[in-house]
């Protein structure tokens, strides 16, 4: 939900432009480290998301759970986060929640992609009113608040995990199709495009041999750094009750019930809660990594 | 003759007497090698010729009539509108703000029409007899064509009537104005404490860049954005209100009742809003700061008179940053606005977020397109004024070019 | 030649400073004395040497020319006189300014010295003023960081200024942005907030490359004026050598980060040394060629300065290149009176 911003690039130092040369570049093996650091924490919480329960048969599941066994401490036998107030073990609704997470992230970014990025890239292309009127209908939408929509739309579907999906794609698209067009644009004035044009290519032939292969990277970029966003909201309408429904495992919904027994058992907010940030802020990290090191092609 | 290039100009020296003056300079380029083009040296001609070493400049004058005529004289109303680029930026995006609301007004109807499944009998729910139901509908005009009901909320709305809420009767409009001056204190709160606190915090990390500041509040910052404010809040409770007992946990006091407990009620939620918004803002205004005093030349220019470097950062960097800062509140407004609706639903404010809560919980479709119509608006007047701010602001627009 | 044209030629060489001046006689008041300048820029595992020893000096009142192409050193120069370069940079060697060291002086020190002992004008005037503060704003700041004067006396001596620099109606100019002024009108602004606490020394790095023919003529001529007004010496930092020789007294030719030729203006373009030198001066295309004659033009590319031997930096693109230009650095001495050049093969005239 919060706006990423653009770190200074670093300036190679001319010796004419004296004024260019600001910052060394960073150590080598520290950008390194903050790619590869943050990106292995991600792949062990998929791994561990999505295989543990396969492997481990000894994994109690996430919901059923006994209410004798409610609010046992994390790092008890049997319960490596503890259990919460109705007995469902904590760690095994980490990792099924995890996967929700992931799950909605991956699903409304990869939407946004495919029907955004080709929405704002025919848009760009065809340029003129046709341009001009689906830009405006983007506008119309973007003018919602993303939680908002999220949630009108998933209250009036019924909360389930697709719904959710579908519901946040409702911002995912016009955001990807504006990154398109502007992108679409750029290499509209390019040469090589009205070099194709002009020797009489068909647009579509245009459009996928010579546009979208340029485009889909940058917008590969900026969808790796819209997952957390996404993941973000995901938490915020489970919280709210419009996600995932309860007794189904979702970070979102653990914080719901957390809320309640703040004062008692804080585990139950700050174990999500820790995994929440921990992956939002590995997602960034990985995302600017990647958006620097593509930048400086 | 060896001459590469011919230039004439025309113009009035500078001074008192209307002369004018047609200078030809012949001039020459000079390319040393292949490296990096060196540019055209234009050797600066003089009134005569001019000998010196064995190599002769010559240049020509010739006093007389400029060879073009002075180009016409604009239509007058078109050159006032010209001569205002404000006034040009401001109707341009008037114009295409319109459509926009239109288009706001559609969707928000759409959404809560056309979504599947029966309004009424979602409405009110499984026990409802036929008669109710039937009832409602005509209530509601369910019966009639999509185009026409919206047509008839389209008309209501243009002329302020929001029509009453389903659970409580009272009419939307008297509810939002008992709860909208709570959210826009909340998000006015929020606003000044981020700013208030990344002004500075920024103006330090960038006299310092990767010193101990900087560093700080990139670390801050980085853990700060991949923090929901949801999150935030749940946790700022548990450490200020439960263990610390510096706020309340829960709670809201009205502003007329009591101004400190106000602020004492809304601290926590207003500090989180602004949390975000701070790592944000702070690294945006650190950003463009250290861009300029590192890329921009005018900072060399200050620097060259001898300027402190304080007064540098604030003077001129700082300055012109704010542009920067400006479009991103106004473009964070949307955000924001999402943002108060789990705050307020977290601590129990009763803002326009707990409503739209409460109302989409309760099915009550009238207030909820209320709510969500009013708050679309708000968004698009918000861009659209920071915009105008925008052109109202910057000199270059304001001004435009000179006719000098 | 007009008689205004004779004149100013006539005043000039009647400057006291310019008189019995050799190109480095001791005997003469100094005011800016630099001597073996090295500039060194770390960065990215390079090193830089992007200036390499260079000695000159300028007394007050004098006029001296530094050319060079790009990448010679020059800018590097001129911001290592006033010590605006960034903090990458490792500058070694001696500035002297009346008699006082500026290297590895303090910014609060440096502060003192720039904008009221030196001042420079930069290349470009429309990023070298902030957009978004009025003309009469920054020619105040200018003052104000010197001298204390309350608002209205700031106006009135930024007017003054204004004036001086022959800007109409100067009144209106006090209020107006930058970029509502002409190219060359911006730079008039930039002279006037480097003439503000009447300078010692005016550096002008590159002063009118950005502008148009005409206007760079007007602009170096009012320059020039203010500047025997004022008494002020001038250190021009160009590569174009006709600029040197329309308004300086002395010129120095840069190459590779070194001065590889110094002399009077005169006695540099009459009796030129240096092959460089030659070449640039040769490269010029005359009238009195035949028509269609082929430009003579160097080949190669200047040197990477993170990469120079020691030898005659020249010497891949030199026409009188020996075996012994590649292994030793020929040293910049005066081999003729008022005249110095480093070369092993300096060019000569017929006849001489």
């Amino acid at each position: 939900m919060a706006v990423r911003l653009p770190e200074v690039s670093v300036a190679e130092i001319g010796v004419t432009a004296v004024h260019d040369a600001a910052e060394i570049a960073a150590p080598r093996w520290r950008r390194d480290l903050e790619l590869w650091l943050p990106a292995g924490f991600l792949a062990l919480l998929v791994g561990a998301c999505f295989l543990w329960p396969l492997i481990d048969h000894s994994l109690p599941s996430p919901v059923g759970g006994q209410l004798q066994n409610a609010n046992v401490p994390p790092l008890s036998r049997g319960a490596l986060f503890g259990t919460d107030n109705l007995g469902n073990d904590i760690f095994s609704r980490i990792l099924y929640g995890g996967r929700v997470s992931i799950e909605v992230g991956l699903g409304a970014n990869l939407i946004g992609l495919c029907l955004g990025g080709y929405y704002g890239v025919f848009a760009a292309f065809k340029g003129g009113l046709i341009e001009a009127t689906m830009m405006r209908i983007l506008d119309m939408f973007l003018a919602f608040p993303a939680l908002i929509l999220a949630i009108v739309v998933s209250q009036f579907l019924g909360p389930s995990e697709l719904h959710v999906i579908f519901a946040i794609s409702f911002f995912s698209v016009p955001a990807f199709a504006r990154i398109a067009r502007a992108q679409t644009l750029r290499l509209r004035e390019q040469t090589y495009v009205t070099a194709a044009r002009l020797s009489g290519r068909k647009d579509r032939a245009i459009l996928f041999g010579h546009v979208i292969p340029n485009v889909v990277p940058n917008l590969l970029t900026f969808g790796l750094l819209g997952i957390p966003i996404v993941i973000i909201v995901e938490a915020a309408l489970s919280f709210l009750g419009y996600g995932v429904p309860p007794p189904g495992p979702s970070w979102g919904n653990m914080l719901a019930v957390g809320q309640s027994y703040l004062s008692s058992n804080p585990d139950l907010v700050i174990i999500p809660a820790a995994f929440l940030i921990a992956t939002v802020l590995s997602l960034n990290l990985v995302g600017d990594a990647v958006r620097d090191r593509w930048a400086s092609r | 003759m060896a001459i590469l290039g011919r230039r004439g100009a025309e113009g009035n020296p500078p001074g008192q007497i209307p002369v004018h003056v047609r200078v030809e300079v012949l001039f020459y380029a000079a390319e040393v090698g292949g490296g990096p083009p060196a540019p055209a040296r234009r050797l600066a001609g003089e009134r005569g010729s001019w000998t010196l070493g064995g190599h002769r400049i010559v240049t020509s004058v010739t006093l007389g009539a400029p060879a073009a005529s002075t180009p016409p004289r604009r239509n007058r109303l078109l050159h006032a509108f010209a001569s205002s680029p404000s006034l040009r930026v401001i109707g341009r995006r008037l114009l295409t703000a319109i459509p926009v609301l239109f288009g706001v007004s559609f969707i928000t109807f759409s959404l809560l029409n056309l979504l599947p499944g029966d309004a009424a009998s979602s409405l009110l729910g499984l026990n409802a007899t036929p008669q109710e139901l039937k009832a409602l509908r005509i209530r509601l005009n369910l019966n009639e064509p999509f185009f026409t009901r919206f047509g008839h909320w389209f008309g209501n709305v243009l002329s302020g009537h929001f029509g009453n809420s389903l659970a409580s009767g009272q009419s939307v409009t008297s509810i939002l104005g008992q709860r909208v001056p709570v959210s826009i204190e909340l998000i006015l709160f929020a606003f000044v404490l981020s700013v208030a606190f990344s002004i500075p915090v920024a103006v330090l990390a960038a006299r310092h860049p990767r010193g101990f500041v900087d560093r700080c509040s990139i670390l801050v910052s980085m853990a700060g954005l991949a923090t929901p404010n949801f999150v935030l809040a749940l946790l700022a409770s548990l450490v200020f209100a439960l263990h610390l007992r510096l706020v309340p946990v829960l709670g809201y006091v009205p502003l007329r009742q009591n101004f400190w407990e106000n602020i004492h009620s809304m601290v926590l939620p207003a500090a989180t809003i602004a949390f975000g918004l701070f790592c944000t803002y702070t690294r945006l205004l650190r950003a463009d700061i250290v861009e300029q005093l590192v890329a921009e030349d005018y900072i060399t220019t200050a620097r060259a008179k001898g300027v402190h470097p304080w007064v540098i950062l604030v003077r001129h960097a700082l300055r012109n940053s704010m542009f920067g800062l400006l479009t991103l509140i106004g473009l964070n407004l949307g955000t924001l606005i999402g943002g108060t609706v789990i705050i307020e639903q977290i601590f129990a404010l009763p803002g326009m977020g707990q409503e739209l809560i409460q109302a989409i919980n309760n099915r009550d479709v009238i207030v909820v397109e209320g709510v969500v119509l009013l708050i679309a608006v708000v968004i698009v007047l918000a861009n659209l004024a920071t915009d105008l701010l925008y052109a109202v602001l910057d000199p270059r627009i304001r001004y435009g070019r000179s006719t000098s | 030649m007009t008689t205004a044209e004779a004149g100013r030629l006539a005043a000039r060489d009647e400057h006291p400073a310019h008189q019995l001046r050799r190109f480095d006689d001791v005997t003469a008041p100094v005011l800016l004395d630099v001597n073996d300048l090295r500039v060194r820029f770390n960065g990215g595992g390079r090193v830089v040497r992007a200036v390499n020893g260079v000695s000159f000096s300028v007394a007050p009142g004098e006029t001296l020319a530094v050319i060079g192409e790009s990448g010679s050193g020059k800018t590097v120069t001129s911001r290592a006189v006033m010590g605006l370069l960034p903090p990458t940079a490792q500058v070694s060697g001696s500035v002297r300014f009346e008699g006082r060291e500026l290297v590895g002086c303090s910014e609060k020190e440096l502060r003192q010295v720039r904008g009221r002992l030196i001042s420079m004008v930069f290349q470009d005037p429309a990023r070298s003023l902030n957009p978004t503060m009025r003309i009469g704003a920054q020619i105040r700041e200018a003052v104000r960081v010197h001298e204390k004067i309350t608002r209205q006396q700031g106006r009135d001596r930024a007017i003054e200024l204004l004036r001086m620099v022959r800007l109409p109606s100067p009144e209106t100019r006090y209020v107006e942005y930058p970029h509502q002024l002409s190219g060359g009108m911006r730079q008039r602004v930039m002279i006037a907030i480097a003439l503000a606490c009447r300078p010692k020394l005016l550096i002008a790095d590159e002063a009118t490359t950005a502008l148009d023919v005409t206007t760079q003529a007007q602009i170096m001529e009012m320059l020039l004026e203010l500047q025997q007004e004022m008494g002020m010496a001038l250190l021009l930092i160009s590569h174009d050598m006709g600029l040197a020789a329309s308004y300086t007294s002395e010129v120095a030719v840069m190459y590779a980060g070194r001065i590889v030729e110094g002399a009077a203006t005169e006695e540099l373009f009459e009796r030129v040394r240096m092959p460089y030198t030659k070449v640039l001066l040769d490269a010029i295309p005359r009238i009195d060629r035949p028509s269609h004659s082929l430009l003579p033009v160097v080949p190669g590319r200047p040197p990477d300065l993170s990469d120079l031997a020691d030898n005659c930096a020249f010497n891949p693109r030199c026409p009188r290149v020996t075996e012994r230009c590649r292994v030793e650095r020929p040293a910049l001495e005066e081999h003729e009176p008022g005249h110095r050049y480093a070369c092993f093969h300096p060019h000569r005239a017929e006849g001489e």
